[in-house]
C-alpha cells in the first residue's frame, strides 16, 4: 500500500515531466498574441486560431519539410540497404578481425561531429556536392549506418542458423535462404534501425546548416533555427513550426517505439 | 577411364571449394564493401584530414602551408577555448549526474510495475523523438523572462526573485536553463536502458537476499547496482560524451551563439564557430582534435570497463 503511495504520485509526476513541453508546444502554437503575452499562464486557449499553421503553409515551410523528408528518406533506404547486408555479414560469418570491426562500428557513435564538419565541407566543395541532396544525405550516413549495423546485427544473431541451415539443406541457395526465411524474421529490426536512421537525419543541425546555405534546400532543422534566430518574438509562429517539425518523428516513434528501443537497448547492453 | 574418374571427382569437387571461397572469403567481403566504403569515406578520411589540416594555416577555409604546432599552441594560449574546455567539461559532468540520478528514478519507478508502467514507459521515451532544435525553442520560451511559465512557477512557490527573472542574460543561468533542456532531452534512452538493466536483476539473488530480510534500499545499493555495473559503466560514459558534444541547443537557445560575451561557449559551439564564422579551419581542426582525443581517451576506458564487466 506504501508502495503505491509513492509509485502513482511519482508516475503522475514523470508523465507531466515528459508531456508537459509537448502540451505547451502546441498550446502556445494555437494561442493568440494576446493569449501568450500574460503573466499569468493560460493552459487553455479561449479563443483557439489556426492562422499560424495557414501562414506558414503558405510560406517556404512546405518546400523545406519535403527537402527534410527527401534528405530522411534516401538516407534511411540507404542506411537500411548498408546495414542490413554488413549486419549480417558480421552476425554469421567469420569476417577476420572482426572484433576490431565491430569495435569500430561503435566507435562511430562516439565520434564528435566537429571532427567530420571540416574535412566534409572541403571533400563536399572539392566534388561540386555542397548544397546538394546526395551531399548531405552522404554525411548523414556518417552518422546512422554505424548504430544502425549493430542493431541488424544482434537481431540477425537472435535468429537461429538452424533456420537458414535446413533450407539449405533442402536445395535452396544461401540468397533464396536468406530471402525467404531469414528476411521476414529479420524485417522488424530493419524498421528499427531505419527509423533510428530517420530520426537522426531529420533532426540533424550542424552538417545541415553548414552545408545546406542555399534557401529553398534548406531543411526543417536549418530553417527553424533561422526562423527563431530572425522573428524573435514571435513565439506563437515559432512555436507551430516546431509542431510541424516534431509531428513526423513523433509518429514514426509511436508506430516502432517497441522494437527500437529493443535494438538501441540491445546496443548499449551488448556493446 | 582413368582420366574420366578424375575427371569427374575434379569437376565435383572444384565448385565445392569456390562454393566454400565464395561463403568463407567473397561473399562477407562483398556484403561489408558499402559499410566499409562509408566508414573509410565519410568517417576514416575526414578523421585524418582533420589531424593533417590541423598542422596548417587554413584562413578563409583554404589549406595553407604547413606550421606545425603554432594551431595548437594558439589555442591553448587562447583563454576562450581553455574557458570553453573547463566549461564543457563542467556541464558535461553536471548532465551526467543529474541523467543517471533521474534516470535511476524512474527505472525504479517503472520497475515498481503495474498496469500502467507500460503506457508510462512509452510517454518517458516520448521526448528522446522531439528534435533537439525544436526543444531547445520550447525550453528558452518556457524560461523567457516575463511570460516564460519556469518563472512563473517558481513565483507561485514563493521565491519571488524570480520575478521577470531574465535566464539568458547571465553565463550562468544560461547553463542552468540548457542543462535542464540537455537532460529532459537525454533521460528517456538512459532510464529505458536502466530499466532494462534493473529487470534482468531480478532472480534467485535477489529473492536471496529478499528472504534474508534486506529492505528496499539494501536491496538496490547492496546487490542490485553492484550488478548492474557494467551496464552503468556504459550508460555513464555514453551519456558524458553526448553531453560533450551537444550542440543544437547552445546554438538554439544562446544569443548570439555562445554568448552573452562567451560566456556560454562550449568544445562544440567554439569548433564549428571557429571554422564557418571565423573561417580558421586549421585552428579549428586542431580544437576539433583536441575533443577527439578527450573522448578517445572516454571510449578507451568505456571499452575496457565494459570488457571487465563481461
Amino acid at each position: 500500500m506504501t508502495r503505491r503511495l509513492i509509485v502513482y504520485p511519482a508516475m503522475v509526476l514523470i508523465c507531466v515531466a515528459s508531456l508537459f513541453p509537448f502540451f505547451w508546444m502546441i498550446v502556445t502554437s494555437l494561442k493568440p498574441d494576446t493569449e501568450i503575452f500574460t503573466v499569468s499562464p493560460q493552459f487553455i486557449p479561449h479563443e483557439p486560431i489556426l492562422s499560424r499553421y495557414t501562414e506558414l503553409f503558405s510560406g517556404a515551410i512546405p518546400r523545406q519539410f519535403l527537402n527534410s523528408l527527401l534528405v530522411a528518406g534516401v538516407t534511411t533506404v540507404v542506411t537500411g540497404l548498408i546495414a542490413l547486408l554488413a549486419g549480417y555479414a558480421l552476425a554469421r560469418f567469420n569476417v577476420p578481425m572482426k572484433r576490431y570491426l565491430l569495435i569500430v562500428i561503435l566507435s562511430i557513435q562516439m565520434l564528435p561531429q566537429t571532427v567530420l564538419v571540416i574535412p566534409l565541407f572541403v571533400v563536399l566543395r572539392n566534388t561540386d556536392l555542397l548544397g546538394t541532396y546526395q551531399g548531405l544525405v552522404l554525411s548523414h550516413l556518417a552518422l546512422t549506418v554505424g548504430l544502425a549495423t549493430y542493431m541488424l546485427r544482434s537481431f540477425f544473431m537472435d535468429i537461429p542458423v538452424s533456420l537458414e541451415e535446413s533450407a539449405m539443406v533442402d536445395g535452396a541457395s544461401r540468397m533464396k535462404a536468406v530471402r525467404l526465411v531469414v528476411f521476414p524474421l529479420v524485417w522488424p529490426g530493419l524498421a528499427a534501425s531505419s527509423i533510428y536512421g530517420f530520426i537522426t537525419s531529420w533532426n540533424e543541425l550542424m552538417f545541415s546548416a553548414t552545408y545546406m546555405q542555399q534557401s529553398s534546400r534548406e531543411t526543417l532543422p536549418v530553417a527553424l533555427q533561422q526562423f527563431f534566430s530572425s522573428y524573435y518574438s514571435d513565439w506563437g509562429g515559432v512555436m507551430a513550426a516546431s509542431v510541424i517539425f516534431t509531428i513526423p518523428v513523433v509518429v514514426f516513434f509511436l508506430l516502432v517505439q517497441k522494437r527500437l528501443m529493443q535494438g538501441m537497448v540491445a546496443g548499449a547492453v551488448k556493446g | 577411364m582413368t582420366s574420366t574418374t578424375t575427371g569427374r571427382a575434379g569437376h565435383s569437387v572444384a565448385p565445392a571449394r569456390a562454393g566454400l571461397r565464395w561463403d568463407r572469403f567473397a561473399l562477407p567481403s562483398l556484403l561489408l564493401a558499402p559499410l566499409l566504403a562509408v566508414i573509410l569515406g565519410v568517417v576514416g578520411y575526414p578523421i585524418v584530414r582533420t589531424v593533417w589540416l590541423s598542422f596548417h594555416e587554413g584562413e578563409y577555409l583554404m589549406t595553407g602551408a604547413f606550421n606545425g604546432v603554432d594551431n595548437y599552441t594558439e589555442i591553448f594560449g587562447d583563454p576562450y577555448f581553455l574557458a570553453a574546455l573547463l566549461r564543457t567539461t563542467v556541464f558535461a559532468v553536471v548532465c551526467v549526474v543529474t541523467t543517471l540520478l533521474i534516470s535511476l528514478a524512474i527505472a525504479l519507478v517503472l520497475d515498481a510495475g503495474s498496469w500502467a508502467a507500460r503506457i508510462v514507459t512509452v510517454v518517458v521515451l516520448l521526448p528522446w523523438a522531439m528534435p533537439r532544435v525544436a526543444s531547445g525553442i520550447i525550453w528558452k520560451w518556457m524560461f523567457n523572462d516575463q511570460y516564460g511559465i519556469a518563472n512563473w512557477l517558481l513565483v507561485s512557490l514563493g521565491f519571488d526573485s524570480f520575478r521577470g527573472y531574465a535566464w539568458f542574460n547571465d553565463g550562468f543561468a544560461s547553463l542552468v536553463a540548457i542543462t535542464i533542456a540537455v537532460v529532459w532531452h537525454s533521460v528517456p534512452f538512459i532510464a529505458i536502458s536502466m530499466l532494462a538493466g534493473l529487470r534482468a536483476t531480478r532472480g534467485e539473488v535477489l529473492e536471496a537476499a529478499r528472504v534474508d530480510g534486506a529492505g528496499f534500499y539494501q536491496q538496490l545499493i547492496r546487490v542490485r547496482l553492484p550488478m548492474m555495473k557494467p551496464l552503468l559503466t556504459i550508460l555513464g560514459v555514453m551519456s558524458t560524451i553526448f553531453a560533450y558534444q551537444s550542440f543544437d541547443h547552445f546554438l538554439v537557445m544562446t544569443t548570439p551563439p555562445g554568448g552573452p560575451s562567451h560566456s556560454t561557449e562550449v568544445l562544440s559551439l567554439l569548433t564549428w564557430l571557429q571554422a564557418f564564422t571565423v573561417l580558421d579551419q586549421g585552428v579549428a581542426a586542431a580544437m576539433a582534435v583536441v575533443t577527439f582525443v578527450l573522448l578517445a581517451g572516454i571510449t578507451a576506458v568505456y571499452v575496457r570497463l565494459s570488457k571487465e564487466g563481461a
